[in-house]
């Protein structure tokens, strides 16, 4: 699958998408390998929808390119059939019901496997034959996640699938993801600010903020790449000097810094002797802090550039 | 191909959208107009009625309705544009040539029977009645074309530039118009613009009318192909 | 389980050596498939086969081709031999260093050795940490 010869699942090229006064993408490169499962995680309105929408020929870049399997997708019906989005915010006729919308969804997705869509109604307890717009935000969403994952497209991406769906629904949809990706491995992004609960199942991770992407790594390499270090504020900051510091908070003579970097046990011990303690940091709060850290870059730019005014 | 054949079995999948309502409304306008003429003393004069224009309009709403959901829900299926076009287009063709045929036919029934037997006019209108079969079926077809391109180009371009291109979209009618009226007024055109209307037959309507079609059809084609759901 | 200190591909392969260890997985027994294991985790299966894969390397575990995975022969002892070593790097010496700056000599430190085998109420968790 994997062979120089197969083009990359999706490609983009400096792809810039602007909107009337903002830049919704800002020169956005990134290669995506097939038959992975992808985070797609940044802030709302970062520019996760707007690249999804890209990479479906539902919307349009302004600039650059974008491939998917080697082509563009654009008005092309080959490379469509192999893909699915149900956006978050997705629209369905007036007159359809659940049940028409997976008999739709059955005649366009070639791999569309009935025996699962039923099954994922029955745990997400989804009325089948009420009227879709009659229906709660959380069965809203169930209806796409079934969709989603019953149509095995060999690119799937889910924007926020979770909106409204409980804590019970949501951990069906996870395991129905892990165990139905295992037996039919394809390339799925996952677009989720709730990064803490969908962290373990992504094997990639790619960070978006203003359009930029800010991270674009295995889960596996970011997981410990960063700590909080906690205790007196002169301990904290000799044991942080030459680090790349994260995040930094003091309470009176007490300090909790979060920096990057593997501790090695050498470190570690370090930090004991210092009398400090170590804690791992998640994959949600690396975010939190990375994005933080990227926006404090941006403000400073900005306001150099305010003083060279 | 395939693709296209299943955007109009998508489009099929609720049977009363293309073709339950347009049945009901076929039939319920048929029969209220015999009503409404058994309710009416004879005086030997014909009846006429409007009725069987009742479904072509609904053909509009069904051209808005196709573009706002059915569009959005049609790109989730990973459809592009031009198949769910091509789709959408030929199986409202379809409808509207087999209306087409049965209004044909029940102007022949309308004829043989006297009007239904209240001497009434539904669907053998005076003015085309005497045509040829084929014209009479190719004018009914070409109007509800004409109507589902209008509502599905106007559509398209709310979807696309929302409340402000429709409302220049309307000046802009507006403008044409009433410059054309003007220009008519000023050069003194009135009496040639009548000869010419008086002029026309069904079949040169039709003809105008599908020179209008295409003009739509191209028309909402371009802008659907830069649509966004 | 499954904590954010470290790459969960380690942590998968230490959860399966630890039920080598003691004993839940017999050897020349077969191990659950990396589909179970990133089911019951809940975890990337990607993830889950790197961490298995690391204890094929290892010869830890082998393949059966179309059947799936067992524990090898010897795997107990070779990884009960292997953190006998890691016990003595990472407890034994820093408990000796230490042993030192306070002036406790080795048959002080024995005989203390003696004293808590005696009493012999320390739960495994009070060990570890």
């Amino acid at each position: 699958m994997n062979n120089p010869t197969t083009p990359a699942a999706i490609e983009l090229r400096q792809v810039t998408k602007t909107y009337r006064d903002a830049k919704a993408l800002d020169e956005v490169s990134l290669r995506l390998e097939g038959n992975r499962i992808y985070g797609l995680l940044g802030r709302n309105g970062a520019g996760k929808t707007t690249l999804m929408s890209v990479l479906t020929g539902q919307g349009f870049q302004t600039s650059g390119e974008a491939l998917v399997f080697g082509q563009r997708p654009y008005e092309n019906d080959g490379v469509l059939s192999r893909i699915c989005f149900i956006r978050e915010s997705q629209k369905y006729p007036d007159d359809f019901n659940a049940r028409q919308a997976f008999k739709s969804a059955s005649l366009f997705f070639k791999q569309w496997d009935q025996a699962f869509a039923d099954q994922l109604v029955e745990e997400f307890q989804l009325p089948l034959n009420r009227r879709i717009k009659k229906l709660s935000r959380g069965q809203l969403s169930a209806v796409g996640v079934i969709i989603g994952l019953a149509s095995r497209a060999e690119i799937t991406f889910f924007d926020e699938p979770y909106l409204g769906l409980d804590a019970v629904a949501r951990q069906i949809f996870y395991d129905r993801l892990v165990e139905d990706f295992a037996a039919h491995p394809r390339t799925i992004i996952l677009s989720s600010h709730l990064i803490d609960e969908v962290a373990n199942l992504l094997e990639h991770v790619v960070l978006i903020d203003r359009g930029r992407i800010i991270m674009d790594d295995d889960a596996e390499a970011i997981r410990g790449t960063a700590v909080t270090v906690a205790g007196n504020a002169s301990a904290v900051q000799s044991f942080a000097a030459g680090r790349e510091v994260l995040h930094r908070e003091s309470l009176g003579s007490l300090a909790s810094w979060t920096v990057e970097g593997r501790m090695t046990n050498a470190e570690r011990a370090e930090a004991a002797e210092l009398g400090l303690e170590l804690a791992p940091v998640s994959l949600q709060q690396l975010v939190v802090r990375k994005t933080m850290a990227a926006t404090d870059a941006v403000v400073d730019t900005d306001s150099e550039l305010e003083v060279l005014k | 191909m395939n693709r296209v054949v299943n955007v109009a079995r998508m489009q099929l999948i609720n049977k009363w959208t293309f073709l339950g309502i347009p049945a009901i409304i076929m039939v319920s306008a048929f029969l209220i107009t015999l009503a409404i003429w058994a309710m009416i003393p004879a005086s030997g004069e014909t009846f006429y009625s409007g009725a069987s224009q009742a479904v072509m309009w609904y053909f509009m709403a069904l051209g808005i309705q196709s573009l706002t959901l059915t569009f959005p829900f049609s790109q989730a299926m990973s459809v592009s544009r031009r198949t769910f076009y091509i789709g959408t287009v030929g199986l409202f063709a379809t409808v509207a040539l087999v209306i087409s045929v049965l209004y044909y036919l029940l102007g022949l029934v309308e004829v043989a029977t006297n009007g239904w037997g209240f001497n009434g006019q539904l669907y053998a209108l005076d003015w085309i009645a005497n045509e040829h079969a084929v014209v009479q079926i190719l004018f009914y077809f070409i109007a509800m074309v004409a109507l589902f391109m209008i509502g599905f180009w106007f559509a398209t371009i709310y979807k696309r530039w929302q409340a402000t291109g429709m409302l220049l979209t309307w000046i802009a009618i507006a403008v044409v118009l009433i410059g054309l009226l003007g220009l008519t007024s000023w050069q003194g055109w009135w009496p040639l613009v009548g000869q010419w209307f008086v002029a026309q037959t069904p079949l040169s309507v039709s003809a105008w009318a599908a020179l209008f079609c295409a003009v739509l059809a191209g028309g909402s084609y371009l802008t659907l192909r830069r649509a966004t759901p | 389980m499954i904590d954010d200190s470290r790459p969960i591909f380690l942590q998968i392969a230490e959860l399966i050596e630890n039920d080598i260890v003691d004993g839940a997985l017999a050897e020349e027994s077969q191990v659950p498939s990396t589909n179970e294991f990133a089911a019951f985790y809940r975890i990337n299966p990607a993830t889950a086969a790197k961490g298995v894969n690391r204890l094929v390397d290892d010869g830890i575990l082998y393949k059966k081709r179309g059947i799936g995975m067992f524990v090898a022969a010897g795997a107990r002892s070779r990884l009960l031999a292997q953190r006998r070593d890691d016990f003595f790097r990472e407890y034994v010496q820093p408990m000796t260093r230490e042993a030192r700056k306070l002036g406790i000599s080795t048959a002080q430190l024995t005989e203390m050795l003696h004293r808590t085998e005696s009493t012999s109420d320390m739960t495994e968790g009070s060990v570890s940490r």
